[in-house]
């Protein structure tokens, strides 16, 4: 079943100087209920643009955005509100993305409150502290601000307060991105938990290819605002078709002496 | 999971430089005087004693006395209160205006912003002395008009800069992200962006009281202002000016009070700007 | 057995060859509501002439202050220990002789090309600038300049030294600073994470012309990354640092192979791997602990599962074990053959 649609999406960004910049070109996909997509490419893909017209960021200046039969772009009043609840986001920055003034506990029970899923100061708190103790944080701390939190735990914060209204999607763009290696294998474990928790369909946005390997089941790789290719992490990285994503996979690093000189040996006979 | 441990270490600790300290004094001095002053002067200030007029300064008298034979010094320390929840008074009143321009403008459609830019323009443009002038001269001469016609003629600076901090702060990620888990445009404002964009405002709220201090002062010293029984520091120089040859402390007393205030508010808005600013405490 | 003292484990010397660079017990302090805080703590090691060593470590490891004690950058910091390079100790020198080491014995990249270059002046004029103010002619440093971007296979290399850095992309920028760095022909490279900021095909490229030229010329390298895969495609020895010092130290076959330090072992488990599906990551528990809250005795034993009680009190030191250096009191079994 088809939960989310992007049909013939543009968009274009006015330049300093001549002609606008196009940075979507006749984009179009769907994401199925329940699937992991990652959407992977280098700077200047388009990766981001998308999830900006996939949450209502931005607006495409021509095709449609579609989830479950709201109207994206055009979405008023009580389908939007619903979109908002079902829809949720954790991005990349862990030190920009939460609200320096809010403390854990308003962070994370913010959906609750502006949704009114749950009127109650007290059993709001209460279910933020559930929330935090499920992503792995100390629900003690629940009055604490964001800088006194790690990258990691702040990514943690981000990630209780997207599960927060119980939403159907969750759109990821780089949220592994600026953490320490050790710190990222352990959110990259804690979305795939929550992943199976809450049933929830994901879009995962990255330029890491082996962190989407690890985590999609099907993939879409972006090229200068089109798709160059897209299929299942089998097809992807087993048997990759076109010469964009072969150059993509090669230049991966991978960390492993005798595997990084056969590749090499392999690259100065070709 | 632990906790940082690190942030707790990391609070600066506070040094007090010997400017800091002077700064301080002076503005526990004034905010005393204000407080204080009107309770503890003699009864004497209030009324004239033409016997003992334009005395120099003395024992019984350190400041000596004016025209009406009342005490200088304590009718400067009166009048901090005057002068001192004038300006106060004022600089809460246009920034008032200028948190809700701004606000206005800032979470807007595009026209609104526009339009209430090119307002605000045309208010940054006008010398504002000369509005002020204009609005008290309409509202009739007194203490009060003073303060309206300021009240109205400050913001447009605030307005500005403020909008502009706040468009700076609804770049910020973490705004989106409250968009996206769906906060009304109103808790967008008053919760994400507002809060994040106050502290320049701090700063310039301290340090206008300085500046607006002189402004009424000087509306008063033309006679739009506070009129001369009253203790405010302008109306007190404007009072005493035929005297400056022959008895010169009637003029210099209110006048270095003024002084001190302004300068004293000045650093105290540089000293809170060191504080909130770590790139600017580290640069010293 | 017998405690070694300190620099006991630095790696056999090839003989009749003195080591390049050669660090020793060097501690990186910064003063802190007047209490000194070592941000480096004690580390020592030595890099061989043509040699590529890999300084890989997390955030708050020191890594990249280690890298930048080299070149005396750390200005508001007080280094101590000693830094021989090519016979002359660094942290004796005085800062005459240091501005000539700089881009002369030792040159240096950085993550962020675009803040280190002028926007103002021609990049040609930058490159040849190390050259010009040894006391090279303007002609001379020019056609240095033109050979070194031939030599970075710029292409039509003639017409971009008279370009501004802004009409670069991120690769090509990258390899201006390069050329700022090599023109001066140093026997030592600092890199510090130069590929970080760039595209993962422009990375690759980079990576493989650094490798090339270190061939070529023979240039030792210093290579600080938190990316395991650049270290393992790079790398001839790996340096892993943790909380200020080096707790592991060997060939990137056998480090890669078996990792003897606990930390080293979860790093390479906790990378996913692009080459291979996997279900679950192996992480490490807790976050590395920042520079003024290192914890007491091993500073990895809270995130450690091999750790005991002597691992709470004592910090162990970096000795030799098997050819490789390792700073741990239990370390991981040896590879079976």
């Amino acid at each position: 079943m088809k939960l989310f649609t992007l049909d013939s999406v543009c968009k274009s960004f006015a330049a300093k100087t001549g002609n606008p910049t196009r940075v979507l070109n006749d984009v179009s996909f769907d994401v199925a209920t329940g699937e992991t997509l990652g959407l992977v490419g280098e700077s200047g893909s388009g990766k981001s643009t998308i999830a900006k017209c996939m949450l209502k960021l931005l607006r495409p200046d021509s095709g449609s955005v579609v989830f479950d039969g709201i109207d994206v772009p055009n979405a008023r009043g009580a389908e939007l509100s619903r979109f908002r609840r079902e829809v949720q986001l954790v991005f990349q920055d862990p030190y920009g993305s939460l609200n320096p003034r809010m403390t854990a506990g308003e962070l994370i029970a913010e959906g609750l409150l502006v949704h009114g899923l749950e009127p109650n100061g007290a059993a709001r708190r209460r279910q933020a502290q559930h929330l935090m103790g499920l992503v792995g944080l100390d629900p003690d701390n629940i009055d604490r601000y964001p800088n006194s939190f790690s990258g990691g735990q702040r990514q943690r914060i981000a990630i209780a307060r997207a599960l927060a209204c119980r939403p159907r999607l969750l759109v990821c763009d780089e949220p592994v991105a600026a953490l320490d290696v050790s710190v990222q294998a352990q959110v990259i474990n804690l979305l795939q938990d929550m992943r199976a928790e809450f049933d929830l369909t994901v879009v995962f946005i990255a330029h890491d290819l082996a962190v989407v390997r690890h985590l999609c089941q099907r993939i879409i790789v972006l090229h200068r605002g089109e798709i160059v290719e897209q299929g299942s992490r089998e097809e992807i990285f087993g048997n990759p078709r076109m010469p964009y994503t072969q150059s993509l996979l090669a230049a991966v690093p991978i960390p492993d002496p005798v595997l990084a000189q056969r590749r090499r040996t392999a690259v100065q006979e070709a | 999971m632990s906790l940082a441990p690190a942030i707790r270490m990391r609070t600066p600790r506070v040094k007090i430089s010997f400017q800091g300290a002077c700064v301080s004094l002076l503005i526990a001095l004034l905010v005393f005087a204000a407080l204080f002053g009107p309770m503890l002067a003699p009864e004497a200030i209030y009324r004239s004693d033409i016997l003992s007029s334009l005395q120099p300064p003395s024992a019984a008298h350190w400041l000596g006395t004016d025209d009406q034979g009342r005490d200088v010094l304590w009718r400067v320390i009166v009048g901090t209160r005057t002068t001192l929840l004038s300006a106060i008074a004022i600089v809460t009143a246009y920034s008032l205006i200028g948190v809700a321009v701004a606000t206005i403008a800032a979470s807007g459609p595009r026209w609104l912003d526009e339009a209430l830019m090119r307002v605000t323009d045309v208010g940054l443009s006008l010398p504002s002395m000369i509005v002020a002038l204009g609005f008290a001269a309409a509202l009739g001469p007194s203490l009060q008009s003073a303060i309206i016609a300021q009240s109205i003629t400050g913001w447009p600076i605030t307005a500005r800069i403020l909008r502009n901090v706040m468009h700076q702060t609804m770049e910020a990620p973490f705004v989106a992200g409250a968009h996206v888990i769906g906060v009304s445009r109103w808790r967008l404002m008053t919760r994400h962006v507002l809060p994040n964009s106050l502290d320049v405002l701090i700063v310039k709220w301290t340090s206008d009281i300085g500046g607006t201090v002189l402004i009424l002062s000087s509306l008063s010293f033309i006679g739009v202002g506070a009129q001369p029984p009253s203790t405010e520091w302008g109306a007190m120089i404007a009072g005493a000016r035929g005297y400056v040859s022959t008895a010169w402390w009637t003029v210099l007393a209110p006048g270095i009070a003024l002084a001190i205030t302004s300068v004293a508010f000045g650093l105290l808005g540089d000293m809170i700007q060191a504080w909130r600013d770590p790139s600017l405490r580290e640069s010293r | 057995m017998m405690m070694q003292p300190n620099p006991a484990g630095r790696p056999a010397p090839v003989p009749g060859e003195a080591p390049l660079l050669s660090v020793d017990n060097l501690c990186v302090s910064i003063r802190v509501d007047d209490r000194s805080v070592n941000i480096v703590d004690g580390v020592s090691f030595s890099i061989r002439r043509g040699e590529r060593v890999a300084l890989v470590g997390e955030s708050g490891s020191g890594k990249s202050v280690t890298a930048r004690a080299l070149m005396r950058l750390e200005r508001r910091m007080k280094a101590t220990g000693s830094i021989v390079c090519d016979g002359r100790d660094i942290l004796k020198l005085s800062d005459g002789e240091m501005r000539r080491v700089r881009g002369g014995t030792i040159g240096m990249v950085f993550q962020d090309p675009m803040s280190f270059l002028d926007p103002l002046r021609t990049i040609g004029d930058q490159i040849a600038e190390t050259l010009r103010i040894r006391g090279v002619s303007r002609r001379d440093a020019e056609r240095k300049a033109l050979h070194i971007l031939d030599e970075l296979k710029v292409e039509r290399a003639a017409e971009r030294l008279t370009a501004y850095p802004h009409e670069f992309s991120g690769g090509m920028r990258q390899r201006v600073v390069l050329a700022m760095a090599l023109i001066g022909d140093p026997r030592l490279l600092i890199a510090d994470e130069p590929t970080t900021a760039l595209d993962v095909r422009v990375q690759d490229q980079v990576l493989a012309l650094l490798d090339e030229i270190s061939r070529s010329r023979g240039l030792s390298v210093l290579f600080i990354t938190h990316d395991l895969g650049i270290v393992a495609g790079f790398a001839d020895r790996v340096m892993v640092m943790y909380a200020g010092s080096v707790v592991e130290d060997g060939d990137v076959y056998s480090t890669f192979a078996a990792p003897r330090h606990p930390y080293t072992r979860g790093l390479l488990d906790a990378v996913p791997r692009i080459d291979r599906d996997s279900d679950r990551l192996a992480s490490i528990r807790g976050t590395p602990p920042h520079v003024f809250a290192r914890p007491q005795g091993c500073p990895f034993h809270p995130r450690c599962d091999r750790a005991f009680e002597r691992c709470v009190i004592e910090r162990p030191v970096l000795r030799e074990l098997g050819g490789m250096r390792v700073a741990c009191h239990r370390p991981e079994p040896e590879a079976a053959r």
